[in-house]
């Protein structure tokens, strides 16, 4: 059971850098967002696969369902902040909102 | 367990193309693909209520709110990505890969994991009693995005005054 946990946290920990990587590199807004998903992807993987390996699949279950509504709570503001963003600057370009006034 | 390999794989793989690729309708989409690999794996690994709500929620409902996003905001604006960006990613991937490979399961038995029996009732009976509070929760994050949307595309005064 211990081979099937490290397989599944080794993948998610290739997400969880693979989005952190991109949140770090990238300067598109919608695609540091994409990052974001990417995370939170490997987090809820490791929720169920740690729950199915520890016999608490249903405890790990509910959890992950609490975080899919968190994460598309979220997902949903942070994308009208994205429109509110681009109609204002008339750009997705993370380095123009370092262009504060006040 | 080679099942599971290919879905693993399957995942990172559109994850990375969700991220490397340039047109961001396409890079949604990836993630779609990516969520659905989540799913199947969910339901293999005895969750099918996550998995549902994975395929649902975040393959559907999160791809629509990125496709119209991406619809929103697709005139002029084309952002320019740093070059070195996408030319080292592999070379980090493969280093962190290394590391992950050695590190983890050294990792995995110094964690202290909580004692528990094994499970006994149904999912139902864990998500609304002995989970309630989580629920009372997730009302109040779904009320807080609602309001926060409604916030953020609410017209100015000016405008209603015209």
């Amino acid at each position: 059971m211990s081979n099937l946990w490290f397989l599944y946290l080794f993948f998610s920990a290739l997400l969880i850098f693979t989005g952190i990587y991109c949140l770090l590199t990238m300067r598109n807004l919608i695609k540091l967002f994409i990052a974001v998903e990417v995370i939170s992807k490997g987090v809820s993987l490791v929720i169920i696969a740690t729950g199915a390996v520890k016999n608490s699949i249903l405890l790990a279950q509910s959890m992950a369902i609490t975080y899919i509504v968190v994460e598309v709570s979220l997902v949903a503001t942070a994308l009208a902040l994205i429109i509110n963003i681009y109609k204002k600057n008339k750009s997705l370009d993370v380095r123009s909102l370092s262009k504060l006034k006040g | 367990m080679v099942i599971q390999i290919l879905l693993l794989s399957g995942l990172v793989l559109f994850s990375i193309l969700a991220i490397l690729l340039k047109d961001l309708l396409k890079a949604a989409l990836s993630l779609a693909v990516a969520s659905l690999f989540l799913g199947i794996i969910f339901f293999r690994l005895g969750a099918p209520y996550a998995g549902v709500f994975e395929i649902s929620v975040v393959a559907g409902l999160i791809t629509v709110l990125f496709a119209l996003t991406v619809a929103l905001t697709r005139k002029d604006s084309e952002v320019q990505e740093a070059r070195l960006t996408k030319l080292v990613f592999p070379l980090f991937f493969v280093i962190f890969l290394i590391i992950d490979g050695l590190v983890m399961k050294g990792l995995l038995q110094q964690v202290p994991a909580l004692p528990a029996g094994p499970e006994t009732g149904t999912f139902g009976e864990v998500l609304w009693k002995a989970r309630t509070f989580d629920l009372v929760a997730q009302l109040g994050v779904i009320l807080a995005g609602v309001l926060a949307v409604l916030a953020l595309f609410r017209k100015k005064e000016e405008d209603k005054d015209e």
